[in-house]
């Protein structure tokens, strides 16, 4: 009996170190994609401004400080998600801002806008949704790594808690 | 007493989650604007994206060319029209006489095109949607390649085809290289 409930630990433990590892290479997935994505757009605000004018979601006032803010937000979000810092402060915001890019990407292509150029297409060319469905695909999956951290974070709290709290009892 | 404290629980991972995403937000707010007021290319924190705006040159010189007078340039032929559109798009209709410069292959055809266009002409340039760049940027390409006469038909296609102005179908406007000759 005391041998199975030892092998029971041990998978137990198995399967957390597992979920551990997941957890980690989710951070450092989503943190590098983060970082990979900012530094073009640090490095040409007046280039982003322009991208996020052709999203045509925001209004005028809005897409300067857009395209000065968010590549910075990004970028903070990247560094926090890779060194564990703040972590359920930053898998929230990676979630709601990968949900806000997935919905802009869905709302652009129910409305045939080819976001490269701001341009409607009426003739809903293959190739634009093609591009379009890469796009959100790509960022699906993002928001699947996203949902994964922000579940670990608090899930795995929760046990922890639970576990503290029956060994008090 | 253990639901109490789940619920004490919870809340608190939701209020640290949401301290915390402000605080980033915050962090990033004061960096991106601290950052922005010292570099070069700056950009102003509000700017005016109407289309009068967006083609307006550096020399405060406007690019925008307005309909009516794009309709009768069209009909006397003083100008020439460049549909800044996909190829698909310019065989399926396009403003009469227009030839096709795609922006998205403007380096590979932009020699063939313009060859026997002289760089005093007046060109006008349209694509589709108030939004859309294309026609913006074959023009800005246009004066980087040294011809000053050069302006845009903001929305021009639908424009155009909602005032009943005259359009074609097919590739006549296309060159030889173009049509792969």
């Amino acid at each position: 009996m005391p041998e199975n409930a030892a092998k029971s630990l041990n998978k137990k433990k198995t399967g957390r170190n597992w979920k551990k590892s997941i957890f980690i290479m989710c951070r450092l997935i989503l943190g590098g994609v983060f970082i990979y994505a900012s530094v073009d757009k640090i490095l040409h605000p007046a280039a982003f401004a322009e991208a996020v004018y052709n999203y045509k979601i925001l209004p005028d006032a809005l897409i300067n400080l857009t395209a000065i803010i968010l590549p910075w937000l990004e970028l903070i979000l990247g560094i926090f998600l890779i060194l564990g810092l703040w972590l359920p402060g930053a898998a929230l915001l990676s979630n709601l801002l990968l949900l806000t890019f997935f919905g802009a990407l869905v709302f652009n292509l129910a409305r045939g806008l080819d976001i490269h150029c701001g341009c409607f297409s009426t003739s809903q060319e293959a190739t634009l949704n093609l591009c379009i469905c890469l796009h959100i695909i790509r960022n699906g999956i993002f928001l699947l790594l996203g949902f994964y951290l922000l579940s670990h974070i608090f899930f795995e709290k929760r046990r922890s808690f639970s576990a503290m709290m029956k060994g008090q009892l | 007493m253990e639901k109490m404290t789940e619920k004490g629980r919870i809340e608190g991972i939701v209020f640290r989650m949401f301290r915390q995403t402000g605080s980033i937000v915050l962090l990033a707010v004061i960096l991106a604007v601290l950052v922005n007021q010292i570099r070069s290319d700056r950009l102003p924190l509000v700017a005016d994206w109407s289309p009068e705006a967006r083609m307006t040159l550096e020399s405060g010189e406007s690019m925008l060319i307005p309909l009516e007078e794009a309709g009768e340039l069209c009909s006397s032929k003083k100008a020439i029209f460049l549909d800044a559109r996909s190829s698909e798009l310019y065989e399926q209709a396009h403003i009469l006489c227009a030839r096709n410069l795609s922006w998205e292959a403007v380096d590979e055809y932009f020699d063939a095109v313009m060859a026997d266009i002289p760089q005093d002409a007046l060109i006008i340039t349209y694509c589709d949607g108030v939004t859309c760049t294309q026609s913006k940027d074959l023009a800005l390409e246009l004066f980087y390649r040294g011809y000053e006469n050069v302006r845009v038909l903001v929305n021009g296609w639908s424009k155009w085809v909602e005032a009943g102005l005259p359009t074609e179908k097919g590739l006549k406007g296309y060159s030889s290289s173009q049509k792969g000759d």
